[in-house]
């Protein structure tokens, strides 16, 4: 293993201890038995096949959306748009796939991830280009976006396309859904685990092969590092930033996929629940390693589904505690071990300040 | 009477010895010059003398008492002062703020203004500073900013002066005003500790050398009416017979095309004019050394070269379209100091679209090798490598892609004697190999040296370019480090009033 790569397990392993530490501290101020708290989780969430697949069926949009972002933040892009971003693409993959309904299975998933990639990376072109020719910080204007886009499907999506009295669209056929796991594993009976799991996990691969294994993605990291420095030895750096924002918010859209093809068969206003904003503390506490973001996924989406387990303890907005802790731990920790790690390293550069 | 004397100093970072059992004394009054290769330890010994570090073993006296440093405040307490080599100067503030901060004269809670401004006036005039107190760093030159932190020095009434580098950002004029400086500090009784790599400014200022190598100290001598032997020096330096030979240049040919010329180049940066009137020639089979204070629009001339800089008017003409750059600051703008030697050399250059493992190592290894690059780690990041080797990864870089159009800028800034002369023959082979090549450089001996034709850059255009015949001389067949100065004063005097806007 690389130096940076134990050194951000370490950091990654350590916060999440501290994380631990801080919420059982909270925990005890309240009157509860920590052990008793987690282990509910814990025994919610693996005591049944339905509590697993119920975990994976969360995971599943965390890990796709993202990887979207770690493209995005290997670049040094902080794009807060994804719960725009993947909103869009959602909405015209599932219109996309009432329209084209006739088309065989495989083909009109395909032309539906296709369209829901563009649409979702053209929100995500518009932040890059105004950034590039105007130098306006893509944080505020991914936030913004996320604005323009609500209002946008709230209008096409009432007006036009909306069942009657509903928030949602027409479903597609039966037909063209994807497979369900329960169907074939009985394991996972009743739970809403599908297909478009596999699909995350495919996304994540080639999304790590991708940033670590292609020369893109040493060009991509490069400028996330120096972008002067990228510039000066050669790199097209602007046309590096619109790629990186238009994949990663393509990528963001995807995740509609598990809502629409696996579960509802819609779109739905407020399908994703934020999972455009918890994608960001997915991928920062996996380092935006997308296979760290398997992982990290997986916590996550624990929590989410096991939070529900403690409702009668202690209110289930603990688990949005645990998350937040989570992060500021992140940044903490990181700091504080990248600290510890510099001075032993400016040590062994002694020759480089001679 | 000793000012500063070391005894057995040991330091140890890891498995790495910086200094080893090194025992010396500085004598009072005097200028001690600290010679040796990049990672020969000097720079450690001086942050333990400034209290950055804490030795691993051995004592430091100052004055003949004892001292355990455990900060630079301790140091400071024992009016000890140190100019590192990147100035720590807060922009915006004026020279007066910048001067006082951390060390302020007030009445209660309110600044003395008034008594410290004419504290402030009275050491700028004695020591011939030329500073205007009242103006902001923003608005003054790099040597103006140096003599800055020389008056925070002053103003805080150091005795031992520690300067780490500090001729490498000037020109010669104001190298000669800097001396006159230092000379003047010795006379008023002030010990000067001088971090060099330039031999012959150490020939002209020292009193006492000590060189060290691979973290020892190897050789001492006194500096008697200037009579230093310098090849005995460098080779202490380097403990071994340094490369002698600098490759013979080829014969230009100048009836092929020129690869790039600039007409009338004008322009301006936030409203102010960088770059006025330039016109500037690059031949194939030539080297362009360009020289001048630094600020006068050499940067601006190499983006403009690189297509970096479009806002500019005026006529540019090339028909080169890839063009290599050895940049004048190499950790912003030269490399991702987060990723190793491999991963460095593929962002210009990829061989494949899949980058695996093995075929970085193999990258690595070779530009390892053709370079001489010093690594324990194959895969170690290149900003953990020394600033020398730093220089040869980029160096191989941009020399890898085969480009027709060269730009150097101050390719050996920081670089030790070895890697200079390694450096210097690559640039030669490249010239002999048709290329053209510009040279930005701020040392006029690497610029005579190097140079085919010698162009001088003040205010943002050329005011003299000396042809080969002017230089060649001189130059023949001497070895870099064996120039002359002195017979050739004439010349160097020239370009030194010139760099400052003065024609003869």
């Amino acid at each position: 293993m690389s130096k940076i790569a134990k050194i951000n397990l370490i950091s990654i392993l350590l916060s999440l201890l501290s994380t631990l530490i801080i919420v059982s501290i909270l925990l005890l101020v309240l009157n509860k038995n920590p052990f008793e708290i987690f282990s509910l989780i814990f025994s919610e969430v693996f005591a049944s096949g339905y509590g697993i697949g119920q975990t994976l069926f969360k995971a599943t949009p965390l890990i796709i959306c993202g990887c979207g972002l770690a493209i995005c933040f290997h670049a040094s892009l902080f794009n807060i748009g994804a719960e725009g971003q993947l909103n869009a693409g959602s909405f015209i993959i599932a219109i996309v796939a009432l329209k084209f309904a006739d088309l065989p299975f495989p083909m009109l998933l395909v032309v539906c991830m296709l369209c829901g990639f563009i649409v979702s990376g053209i929100f995500g072109l518009i932040p890059a280009y105004i950034k590039i020719k105007k130098d306006v910080s893509e944080v505020i204007t991914t936030i913004m976006f996320n604005f323009i886009i609500f209002a946008l499907i709230n209008y096409f999506l009432l007006d036009f396309f909306a069942v009657k009295s509903t928030m949602h669209t027409e479903k597609i056929p039966e037909n063209a859904m994807l497979f369900k796991l329960s169907d074939i594993i009985p394991f996972f009976q009743g739970s809403s685990l599908n297909a478009s799991f596999f699909i995350a996990l495919i996304i994540a691969v080639l999304c790590y092969i991708l940033i670590y294994k292609t020369s893109f993605g040493y060009k991509l990291r490069a400028v996330g590092f120096n972008e002067t420095a990228s510039r000066y030895i050669g790199l097209k750096t602007n046309k590096i930033i619109l790629i990186a924002f238009f994949t990663g918010a393509g990528l963001t859209s995807l995740a509609g996929i598990n809502f629409v093809f696996g579960y509802k068969g819609f779109y739905e206003m407020g399908f994703a629940s934020n999972v455009g904003f918890t994608a960001i503390a997915v991928a920062l506490l996996a380092k935006n390693n997308p296979v760290g973001i398997i992982f990290s996924s997986l916590l996550f989406a624990i929590l989410d589904y096991g939070g529900l387990s403690i409702n009668q303890l202690v209110p289930k907005e603990l688990m949005l505690v645990v998350q937040g802790v989570i992060i500021l731990s992140i940044l903490a920790v990181d700091r504080l071990v990248n600290i510890y790690f510099s001075k032993q390293s400016s040590l062994d550069k002694i020759g480089g300040i001679a | 009477m000793h000012s500063v004397e070391f005894k057995n100093i040991t330091k140890c970072f890891g498995n790495f010895t910086a200094n080893d059992n090194i025992s010396f004394g500085i004598e009072k009054n005097s200028v001690h010059c600290i010679l040796g290769e990049n990672g020969a330890g000097k720079s450690t010994l001086m942050k333990i003398l400034f209290g950055i570090y804490e030795p691993d073993s051995g004592s430091i006296k100052v004055l003949d008492e004892e001292v355990h440093f455990r900060s630079a405040h301790d140091a400071i307490d024992k009016k000890i002062g140190m100019v590192h080599q990147h100035f720590m100067l807060i922009d915006d503030f004026t020279i007066l703020e910048n001067v006082i901060l951390g060390n302020e004269i007030t009445d209660g809670v309110k600044l003395n203004f008034m008594y410290t401004k004419k504290i402030l006036d009275e050491l700028v005039s004695k020591y011939n500073l030329g500073l205007n107190i009242n103006k902001k760093i923003s608005g003054i030159s790099i040597s103006e900013q140096q003599k800055v932190e020389i008056l925070k020095l002053l103003f805080r009434n150091s005795e031992i002066l520690i300067f780490d580098e500090p001729t490498a950002v000037l020109s010669p004029v104001e190298v000669t005003e800097f001396f006159n400086i230092i000379n003047k500090f010795k006379s008023d009784g002030k010990t000067i500790i001088l971090i060099t790599h330039k031999l012959n400014e150490v020939k002209e200022i020292s009193d006492r050398v000590s060189v060290l190598r691979r973290g020892k100290l190897v050789f001492e001598t006194e500096n008697k009416n200037n009579e230093l032997d310098i090849d005995k020096l460098s080779n202490a330096i380097v403990g071994e017979a340094i490369l002698k030979e600098t490759m013979k240049k080829n014969n230009p040919d100048y009836k092929k095309s020129d690869a790039l010329s600039m007409n009338n180049i004008f322009l301006k940066k936030n409203n102010v004019k960088v770059l006025n009137g330039l016109n500037l020639v690059l031949r194939k089979n030539e080297i362009h050394g360009i020289c001048g204070v630094e600020g006068n629009g050499q940067n601006e001339i190499a983006d403009v070269i690189l297509g970096l800089e479009k806002d500019f008017e005026g006529q540019f003409k090339t028909s080169v379209q890839k063009i290599s750059l050895v940049p004048d600051d190499r950790i912003k703008k030269g490399m991702i100091k987060e990723y190793s030697i491999g991963e460095n050399m593929i962002l210009k250059n990829s061989p494949k679209s899949f980058i695996t493992l093995k075929l970085l190592h193999g990258i690595s290894r070779k530009v390892i090798n053709d370079y001489d690059v010093r690594v324990s780690d194959v895969h170690a990041s290149l900003g953990s490598l020394s600033g020398g080797n730093q220089q040869k990864v980029i160096v191989a870089r941009e020399m890898g892609v085969g480009n027709e159009i060269l730009i150097f800028s101050h390719p050996t800034r920081g670089v030790d004697i070895n890697a200079t002369l390694f450096i210097h023959n690559k640039i030669i082979e490249q010239r002999n190999n048709d290329k053209a090549v510009l040279l930005i450089s701020s040392d006029l001996d690497e610029l005579i040296a190097l140079s085919d034709r010698l162009s001088v850059l003040y205010n943002g255009h050329i005011i003299k370019t000396f042809e080969s015949s002017d230089l060649n001389s001189f130059k023949e067949d001497k070895l870099l480090l064996e120039i002359d100065t002195s017979s050739n004063r004439t010349l160097y005097d020239e370009i030194g009033k010139l760099m400052i806007g003065i024609k003869q």
